[in-house]
C-alpha cells in the first residue's frame, strides 16, 4: 500500500508544477501547444524514471561529496539518449521541443526527486515516485497548455495520425483569441490563477480532515 | 588521500557506465537520425526549387555553406543557398531560393534551437513572406523597425531570431548577385 502512496503523491497531494512549484522555465516555455506538452511530459518521466532507479541503484556507492555532479552526470546521459532516441524516431517532437529538451538536465523536478527522494530510498519506491511525480507534471504542463491554447489561439494541436492533420480549430476562439496567453505574460497569469485554485482546493481538503 | 582516489575513482566509474550507454544508444540512432537530416534536407531543397530543375551542388564562401544553381530549359534561373546565421538559441541555418538578380523566391527554416512559440515560428511558411520577392529592385528587410505594422507585431518577442533570419537572407541575395548568372 505504501507504494502506491510514492506513486499516487505525485498527481496532486505533491504536484511538482502546483503544489511544489518546481520546473517552472519548461512548464511555462513549452505550453504553448498540447502537443509540445505531452512530449516534454513523456520526456520527464522516461529521464525521471531512468535517472531514479540508476541513482537509487547506486545510492550506497555514490559518495556524498561528490553527489550531485554524479546525478547531474546520470541525468544528463538520460537526457542525451532521450534526445537521440527522439531525433532518430519522432523528428517532429524533437524540433517541437528545441532547447527545452537538453534543458531537462537542469529542471529542479529531476534534480529535486534525485536529492530528496532518489539518494534515500529503495530501487522500486524510487522508480514508483519518479513515475508519479513524472505523470503529476505531464498533467499539469498538459492542463497549461490545452487552457493557454485553446484560448490563446483557438486550437488543439495532437500529433498527426493517418489523414487527421493533428490541428483541431475550435470555430468561435480561432477567429477572436485571446493572444495574450500564447505569450509568456500569459503564461504566468494563468500560472498564478491555477495555483490559487491549487491552494484553495488544498486548503478545503486539510480543512475537511481536521 | 586514499579517500579523495576512491571518490575519485567512483566518480569516473560513474561516468564511463553513462558514456558507454549514450555510446550504445548514439550507435543504434545515429543511422536514423543521419537519414532524417538529409530527408529534411532534400525536401527543403525541393520546396524552394520553385519548380525550377536542380543543379550540382557547389562550395559557398563565409557563411554560404554551399549554392545549387537552378535551371529553366538549360539556362541558369537562380540559385538556392544554405547561409548558416545566429539566433536566440544559437545556430540556425537557411535554405533559400534566389533568381539570378537576387530576389527571394523561397526560403525555408532547416536546424535551430529557437523558443518554441517565440523564434520557432520562423519555421512556418507565412514568415518567409516578409522575404518572397524583395532583394532585387527592392530591399530586404533587415530589422524589425523596415516591416510593415502588422508584420512587425507577427515578429515581436522573437526579434533576435528575425534579425538572424533576415540578415542570413540578405547575405545569400548578396552572395547571389556576387555569382551574376555564373554557375
Amino acid at each position: 500500500m505504501s507504494h502506491m502512496k510514492e506513486l499516487t503523491k505525485g498527481l496532486f497531494k505533491e504536484n511538482p508544477t502546483f503544489i511544489i512549484m518546481l520546473g517552472m522555465c519548461p512548464t511555462l516555455g513549452v505550453s504553448t501547444q498540447v502537443s509540445n506538452a505531452i512530449g516534454m511530459g513523456l520526456s520527464v518521466i522516461f529521464v525521471l524514471t531512468c535517472s531514479n532507479i540508476f541513482i537509487s541503484a547506486c545510492r550506497k556507492i555514490i559518495p556524498d561529496a561528490v553527489r550531485i555532479p554524479c546525478y547531474i552526470v546520470i541525468i544528463a546521459s538520460f537526457v542525451t539518449i532521450v534526445e537521440m532516441v527522439l531525433h532518430a524516431y519522432v523528428p517532429a517532437v524533437y524540433e517541437a521541443l528545441g532547447v527545452y529538451l537538453p534543458l531537462i538536465v537542469v529542471n529542479c523536478i529531476i534534480l529535486g526527486r534525485a536529492e530528496a527522494f532518489a539518494g534515500k530510498n529503495g530501487v522500486l519506491d524510487s522508480a514508483l515516485d519518479g513515475i508519479g511525480m513524472g505523470i503529476g507534471f505531464t498533467m499539469s504542463l498538459s492542463l497549461i497548455a490545452l487552457i493557454r491554447e485553446v484560448i490563446g489561439a483557438g486550437t488543439i494541436t495532437l500529433f498527426p495520425v493517418g489523414s487527421f492533420s493533428g490541428v483541431i480549430t475550435l470555430p468561435l476562439l480561432s477567429d477572436s483569441p485571446v493572444r495574450v496567453l500564447t505569450l509568456a505574460a500569459g503564461a504566468l497569469l494563468l500560472m498564478g490563477y491555477l495555483k490559487a485554485f491549487f491552494q484553495w482546493k488544498s486548503a478545503r481538503g486539510k480543512g475537511a480532515e481536521a | 588521500m586514499t579517500r579523495y582516489l576512491k571518490t575519485g575513482l567512483i566518480l569516473f566509474a560513474i561516468c564511463a557506465v553513462c558514456t558507454a550507454l549514450c555510446a550504445l544508444i548514439n550507435e543504434v540512432t545515429a543511422p536514423a537520425i543521419a537519414v532524417n537530416v538529409e530527408k529534411d534536407r532534400l525536401n527543403a531543397l525541393d520546396a524552394v526549387s520553385h519548380g525550377y530543375e536542380i543543379g550540382e551542388q557547389e562550395e559557398g564562401s563565409g557563411s554560404i555553406s554551399y549554392v545549387i544553381p537552378l535551371y529553366d530549359n538549360g539556362s541558369v534561373a537562380g540559385y538556392i543557398a544554405e547561409i548558416v546565421t545566429s539566433g536566440y538559441g544559437g545556430e540556425m541555418t537557411v535554405i533559400a531560393s534566389y533568381s539570378a538578380d537576387g530576389t527571394v523566391l523561397e526560403a525555408q527554416m532547416m536546424a535551430n534551437s529557437e523558443t518554441p512559440g517565440l523564434g520557432k515560428k520562423a519555421e512556418e511558411s507565412w514568415y518567409m513572406d516578409m522575404f518572397r520577392g524583395l532583394g532585387g529592385e527592392s530591399p530586404l528587410p533587415l530589422s524589425k523597425s523596415d516591416l510593415p505594422t502588422d508584420q512587425a507585431a507577427a515578429v515581436s518577442g522573437a526579434s533576435i531570431t528575425f534579425g538572424g533570419v533576415s540578415s542570413a537572407i540578405h547575405e545569400g541575395s548578396e552572395y547571389v548577385k556576387s555569382l551574376g548568372g555564373a554557375v
